[in-house]
């Protein structure tokens, strides 16, 4: 790796397809990333994301369709030869190689002198704060140190791409955090271009300047982590995003860029979403969405509260109603209303959207 | 001991047995298969080498795979010379065609039976050797049973066999079918297969190779086995109690024989070894190597432990008749029906 | 453009223009100049039909140097009719002039014809091959891997050279026309005849079919050795047997031994006159019968030979089960028993399937033992080898037994895939390694010092005799101390011109160590890549791969010996009477047992940690070399050991190949032990023990052992297991 190197390239695809015999796990996808960006592929298992991500890596051959990096086509590079790395869930670290030939192996075989190669690969260990532990085997190191080891090994490499396939997911929740927020920082630092997979929403939602939802080997969404979660496009972008409040509605009328629609007893005036011409549609309400009232009116919805949880910074409640269920984040209020009252549910425009019923 | 050392050394070994090798390997000119003990083969080659200074690459099989070999080698020989194995095996190289013809001026020098071998195979081969078949006898083990010694081919069906005699399969080996041609030629075809029938109730095992009842016989695992004479008196030599016995009805035997390969690289050469081999200074090689046949020429010593074959009743062996492929065929298929099959 | 593109051209255009086109050794052909002429230079001469492979070879070059985007088909076709052409010209040309008349009246006649490919050949058609692989991952094949297409396209081309073709040609010897009856008939008759099938041992007073001789002394060799094997890989990797170093050499001592000595050791211990038998019957009046010829004998001695290769395939797997699996088995509350029964085993599995073919295939297609040990049980190896050589010379009948036995060993294959099936059995990942390897449970672990120990022992007293009896005059009858028998294979002598190889063996010996030193790590690298592509590339074909690379094992020794000679012995590939054919023989004779180890040891390698290295910039080759080799060195160890230890005791091929200048150890010893010269065999075969015992060492010494984790003080999970302790 030169400087010239340094230049940082996107990744696009352009109707990519992979297909293991009858079995399509990618069907024609296409998307951009933008160079310097850390793009997310977020979806169920068996969704295809795993598949596209290795598709980058040069680890799978698409079926059909072009893959081009930094504008370069290739679809038919091997994984040696595009200047892509990659983080593994597992890590892959080299159970015989002490870390810091872990960390220098990709400068090794690339030919880098031995000297140069260890001092790059001790600034990587220095950058994952990993200083100190170059003499270790990897089975010497806890999860998250192996985790920061696979890390910095990607990354003395400079690569156009970085590629993250569920880096967290065998760590604990506070390790997890922690890591995330390190990853995001240094990649961000860095300016690498960089595409993360993962199952977990709220992971996505903390690392991502975009996020591609996939759902049965095709995108469901594409767009910013606020765009996902507050204009989803679909009940499973709606669903997976975490908006557990999706209730059947009606439109009613529409007019003026702005739609009626009757929920249960109340009659919301919501904007017009994109994505919806058909009558029939779910709303889909975030938890911080819904505000409890004691007095009526046309777009509240009555309610009972069945559960109240006091948690410190905030209040959960379990609502039920004519429409449904419905869960409820409160960080305001101090005072939980007690379980078994009766009260309304007001909902915040911002915190509403429509999506098509069904799917 | 770093990995680096350790890969070094390794190469290094590897260099070693590259040079090793080629050192052994030189560069050699007549290429000689033969077909008898390994001593003899060896007192052979290095008395040819210093009588004429040529070198010599000689590889030592039995009659039966040299045969195949050269068979297969038949397209492109890469053998000269095939000296010494029994002569079924040349009989059949020259019916095929593989054998160069070639018609020594000393043939006269030799006894009837190897210039016989010679005629037969249309001078493609001639004998140098000849041995009669017998019984290699334990005489410790019949001892310890009290069992007289057989000497004649009707002692061996008595009871008192039971399990202690061994001979070759004759489809695998060349000294049990000429036992088989023999009998045939004494008893006549049905009575020999008769005599067989009743024989393989004492046969404790069809050994593959046709020397191996002597081998048997001398350790004790048999106390009587089916061979060749010479092969029962490199027991004897060897220090095992065995006696060499000569049937009584008269037996049959071998002519080892000798050809030059059609085609083979060293034609020159090849005759130069084929004159030599017929002497008797080259024939005298067998006595110094612990081989015991009667040797070809005339002039030959014969050694004091060589079972003379005089003294044997020999009979009239039709080598023509039971050399020719189809006979030797429809006398094995028989054999195989009639005892080979017999549990 | 790739470097690897430039370089294969440049190698290309070397070997067709500068390097001696003919020949290995030495060509009769060139009457003017030492030096043998080039592609080149034949072709301006007098072998024309050599031009066209510039065309051939010129073809790619402007593409290659304009990175053109049709570099990959050019690539392609220029391999490819290069290859065809030579195959072409090669087969059409022999040594003797047209190959087919009807060519000659084409053409006009030929004044002479042309020798057997050499190394100018040999080079430029692996550049040709390398041309089509490149060009192949060129237009995306194997994910654009260069060194993956290149090594399957080597590996197919190599295998049908040196497998298919010399073995089609002589099974296309059992259709042979018999006499008057026609190919066809001929074939059906040999096929089913009755000594090969007949079940006469069961239904009346004949003999059974050879057939099912084979099956039963094979299936019981597969599981005795397998079980065997089984115990000491437990004991050596397992428990805290206290003599490990003494146990694991000693369970290798048989492999290193040639055949024929085993044997040998045998009849002199339980023969009807051997020592064991004579004291029983002195003492307990029993009588004293030859029972040990037979099956008891063969399957002995097969078992006392075979065992060590069970347990070097079962090592690698045991070795490779991760500890935490069996940890996380009992904190589920499993037993010590349950956790074997319901993790370790199942693990072993694939391990096990492994061991058992081996030993199955094995059997079968040993040679050594049953001749002689096998008394009046006839199997189908020595059936086939009498076939050949012995009276009948009826090489028909020889192929036909022989698609017998190959058939039973693809229906052992095959029944060994249905029973591992595809479970997934990876347990060294890439979190490292941690744990101690759970404890047997009490009764097995008896059970297997039980079954271990007293097969050590006996091993040893056999070895013990067999040392004992080159130092003996003859061994059974005079017991003097002599060195006798050294003295006649390896004696010495110093006179004014040097060192003189006196001894008797020493030309065979050196061939030996010469022949093996150069097949053991080819066998090894080749068999290893193999085992690489079958585990972790899928390509179209791979089960015919798999098949074809098993195939050579289950050919016996003799049907390839007389195949090689058939194939081998006239242009376009003329080998006969060198070394090079031994050492190919030997290659891809061995080359199954490698492919087996790798298999085994490489699919408890999680995948990711070569993808990683991929996605990290190495190639394929660096892959293999930094990361994958280092994890199998016990798969290494064990098929250097194999492939160099069977290539020096290996005779039934052989016996066909060795040539006056290449003459095998074996071979000089099986002619020692058929006069009965047991002295000097035995002496012989003591000094190659200890020379392979040597090598063994030195092999294991230089290839190092596989290091994941390390008991050091500060490895945390060790110490919190001391603790637990």
């Amino acid at each position: 790796m030169t400087e010239s190197a340094k230049k940082i390239g996107g990744v696009e695809f352009r109707s990519v397809s992979r297909r293991y015999g009858k079995v399509t796990a990618v069907d024609q996808i296409s998307f951009k990333v933008e160079p310097g960006t850390l793009v997310t592929l977020l979806g169920p298992s068996g969704c295809g994301k795993t598949t596209t991500l290795r598709m980058i890596a040069g680890l799978e051959a698409p079926s059909e369709g072009t893959i081009l990096i930094g504008g370069r086509d290739v679809t038919l590079l091997p994984a040696t030869d595009r200047d892509v790395t990659m983080v593994f869930q597992s890590y892959a670290l080299f159970p015989h190689m002490n870390v810091l030939d872990n960390v220098a192996f990709g400068l090794e075989v690339s030919g880098v002198p031995k000297a140069q190669r260890e001092a790059q690969a001790m600034q990587g260990l220095a950058m994952v704060g990993l200083a100190g532990f170059e003499n270790r085997l990897p089975s010497e190191l806890s999860g998250g140190q192996q985790q920061r080891v696979a890390v910095a090994r990607a990354l003395v490499l400079e690569p156009e791409v970085l590629l993250f396939d569920e880096p967290l997911s065998n760590l604990d929740a506070k390790l997890r955090r922690k890591m995330r927020d390190d990853i995001r920082e240094l990649q961000s630092k860095l300016g690498l271009t960089s595409v993360y997979v993962t199952h977990d929403q709220e992971e996505a939602l903390a690392v991502s300047d975009r996020i591609i939802v996939m759902n049965r080997a095709v995108i469901a969404q594409e767009g910013s982590p606020s765009d996902l979660y507050r204009r989803p496009v679909s009940r499973f972008v709606a669903d997976f995003m975490g908006i557990s409040n999706l209730l059947d509605g009606i439109v009613i009328a529409r007019a003026d860029g702005r739609v009626k629609v009757r929920c249960g007893e109340a009659t919301l005036d919501l904007p017009a979403p994109t994505a919806t011409a058909a009558d029939d549609v779910t709303v889909a309400i975030r938890p911080q969405g819904i505000r409890l009232e004691a007095e009526a009116a046309p777009d509240r919805l009555p309610v009972t509260v069945r559960k109240a949880t006091y948690l410190g910074s905030h209040l959960e409640y379990v609502l039920d109603s004519d429409a449904g269920e419905l869960f409820v984040v409160d960080p305001t209020s101090e005072r939980a209303v007690p379980p078994g009252s009766g009260a309304w549910a007001a909902f915040r425009h911002d915190g509403v959207a429509l999506v098509p019923r069904g799917e | 001991m770093t990995l680096a050392t350790r890969r070094t050394a390794l190469a290094a070994t590897a260099l070693l047995g590259l040079t090793l090798g080629s050192a052994a390997a030189r560069a050699d000119d007549l290429v000689v298969y033969c077909g008898v003990q390994e001593e003899w083969c060896q007192a052979m080659m290095n008395a040819f080498t210093k009588e004429t200074g040529i070198k010599v690459a000689m590889t030592r099989k039995s009659a039966g795979e040299t045969y195949a070999q050269v068979k297969a080698e038949g397209s492109n020989p890469k053998g000269d010379v095939w000296w010494g194995g029994t002569g079924d095996a040349f009989l059949q190289a020259a019916e095929d065609g593989l054998l160069a013809e070639y018609k020594s001026p000393k043939l006269a020098e030799l006894h009837p039976w190897a210039q016989r071998q010679a005629a037969d195979a249309q001078y493609r081969a001639v004998g140098i050797y000849a041995g009669g078949l017998g019984f290699a006898v334990n005489t410790e083990i019949l001892a310890k049973k009290k069992v007289k010694e057989p000497t004649c081919w009707a002692d061996l069906v008595k009871p008192e066999f039971k399990g202690e005699i061994q001979i070759a399969n004759p489809n695998s080996s060349g000294t049990a079918y000429a036992t088989l041609a023999t009998l045939v030629q004494i008893f006549g075809e049905n009575p020999a297969f008769d005599y067989m029938k009743k024989l393989h109730g004492n046969v404790s095992q069809y050994t593959k190779s046709g020397a191996a009842p002597a081998v048997a016989a001398g350790r004790g695992e048999a106390s009587v086995g089916i061979v060749f004479m010479h092969d029962a008196v490199v027991q004897t030599i060897n220090g095992f109690p065995v006696k060499t016995v000569a049937p009584c009805e008269g037996t049959g035997y071998e002519v080892g024989s000798m050809g030059i390969i059609k085609g083979g690289p060293n034609p020159e050469l090849a005759k130069k070894f084929y004159e030599f081999a017929l002497t008797p200074k080259a024939q005298a090689t067998a006595e110094q190597a612990k081989s015991y046949q009667v040797q070809a020429n005339v002039a030959t010593p014969i050694s004091e432990h060589a079972p003379r074959l005089e003294k044997v009743k020999l009979i009239d062996y039709d080598f023509k008749k039971f050399g020719s492929a189809a006979e030797r065929k429809r006398l094995l298929s028989r054999w195989d029906n009639e005892i080979g099959n017999l549990r | 453009m790739f470097r690897s593109h430039i370089l294969w051209l440049i190698i290309g255009w070397i070997g067709w223009a500068i390097v001696p086109w003919y020949g290995f050794a030495s060509t009769r052909r060139p009457a003017t100049g030492d030096w043998p002429p080039s592609g080149l230079l034949a072709g301006l001469g007098d072998a024309p039909w050599l031009l066209p492979l510039a065309l051939f070879l010129a073809l790619p070059v402007p593409f290659v140097l304009a990175r053109s985007r049709h570099t990959g088909l050019a690539l392609i076709v220029g391999g490819l009719g290069g290859l065809v052409w030579m195959m072409l010209e090669g087969s059409a040309i022999t040594h003797k002039g047209w190959a087919w008349a009807s060519l000659a009246g084409l053409f006009g006649r030929l004044p002479e014809g042309q020798p057997g490919m050499g190394f100018g050949a040999m080079i430029t058609a692996l550049a040709f091959l390398f041309f089509f692989t490149m060009g192949l991952a060129a237009r995306g094949a194997m994910k654009g891997d260069r060194f993956t297409t290149g090594a399957i396209g080597f590996l197919v081309a190599s295998i049908a050279l040196f497998v298919f073709w010399p073995v089609s040609t002589v099974f296309s010897q059992a259709m042979l026309p018999d006499g008057d009856i026609s190919g066809a008939t001929a074939l059906y008759n040999r096929l089913t005849a009755r000594d090969i099938w007949s079940l006469g041992c069961i239904t009346g007073d004949t003999r059974c079919g050879v057939v099912w001789n084979s099956v039963v002394l094979g299936t019981l060799c597969g599981v005795i050795t397998t079980v065997l094997g089984l115990a000491f890989a437990l004991v050596a990797a397992r428990t805290d047997f206290p003599y490990q170093r003494a146990l694991r050499l000693l369970s290798v001592l048989p492999i290193i031994t040639p055949p024929f000595v085993i044997g040998l050791a045998v009849i002199l211990l339980f023969g009807r006159n051997g020592t064991v038998t004579l004291f029983l019957a002195e003492n307990f009046g029993l009588t004293a019968t030859r029972w040990i010829y037979g099956l008891p004998g063969i399957l002995l001695t097969q078992t006392l030979a075979f065992t060590p290769i069970a347990f070097l395939v079962l090592i690698g797997v045991v070795q490779g089960i991760a500890p935490s699996m069996e940890e996380a088995a009992q904190t589920l509350r499993a037993g010590r028993w349950q956790t074997f029964r319901r993790v370790t085993w199942p693990l072993m599995r694939p391990g096990l399937a492994n061991a058992f073919l081996v030993g199955f295939i094995e059997s079968l297609a040993d040679f050594g033992n049953p001749l002689v040990m096998g008394g009046g049980y006839e199997v189908l190896s020595t059936k086939i080898f009498y076939a050949v050589v012995g009276a009948q010379n009826d090489p028909g009948r020889a192929a036909a037994l022989g698609i017998v036995l190959l058939a039973l060993c693809v229906g052992a294959f095959l029944v060994q895939h249905r029973w591992v099936g595809s479970g997934s059995y990876t347990t060294v990942g890439g979190k490292g390694f941690a744990g101690t390897p759970a404890e047997l449970p009490v009764w097995l672990k008896r059970a297997v010092y039980g079954t271990a120990i007293p097969w050590a022992a006996f091993t040893f007293l056999l070895y013990g005799l067999i040392l004992y009896g080159g130092f003996v005059e003859n061994w059974g009858r005079n017991n003097t101390f002599t060195l006798r028998h050294y003295v006649t294979a390896f004696g010495l002598d110093w006179n004014q011109y040097g060192l003189l190889w006196t001894g008797r063996a020493w030309n065979s010996l050196f061939t030996t160590l010469e022949v093996s030193a150069i097949a053991a790590p080819l066998t090894a690298a080749l068999g290893l890549i193999t085992a690489y592509l079958l585990v972790r590339q899928r390509f179209a074909g791979r089960a015919t791969f798999e098949f074809m690379t098993m195939l050579s094992f289950a050919i016996p020794g003799t049907v390839i010996g007389v195949a090689y000679i058939l194939a081998f012995n006239q242009p376009p590939v003329e080998l006969t009477g060198t070394a090079a054919i031994l050492v190919v023989c030997f290659v891809f004779r061995n080359m199954p047992v490698s492919i087996r180890a790798g298999v085994a040891s490489m699919s408890q390698l999680d995948k990711n940690l070569d993808e990683c290295a991929l996605t990290l910039g190495a190639n394929s080759a660096q892959t293999i070399r930094r990361v994958i080799v280092p994890l199998l060195r016990p798969a290494i160890v064990a098929a250097l050991v194999y492939s160099f230890v069977r290539a020096i005791t290996s005779v039934s091929a052989v016996i066909f190949l060795v040539s006056a200048r290449h003459d095998m150890a074996t071979s000089y010893i099986v002619g020692r032990v058929e006069i009965g010269d047991f002295g000097l065999a035995i002496a012989y075969s003591s000094v190659l023990v200890v020379l392979m015992g040597l090598a063994i060492i030195f092999i294991q010494w230089a290839v190092g052992e596989r290091r994941i984790a390390r008991p050091t003080p500060q490895a945390p999970a060790a110490r919190a297991q001391e603790v637990a302790a």
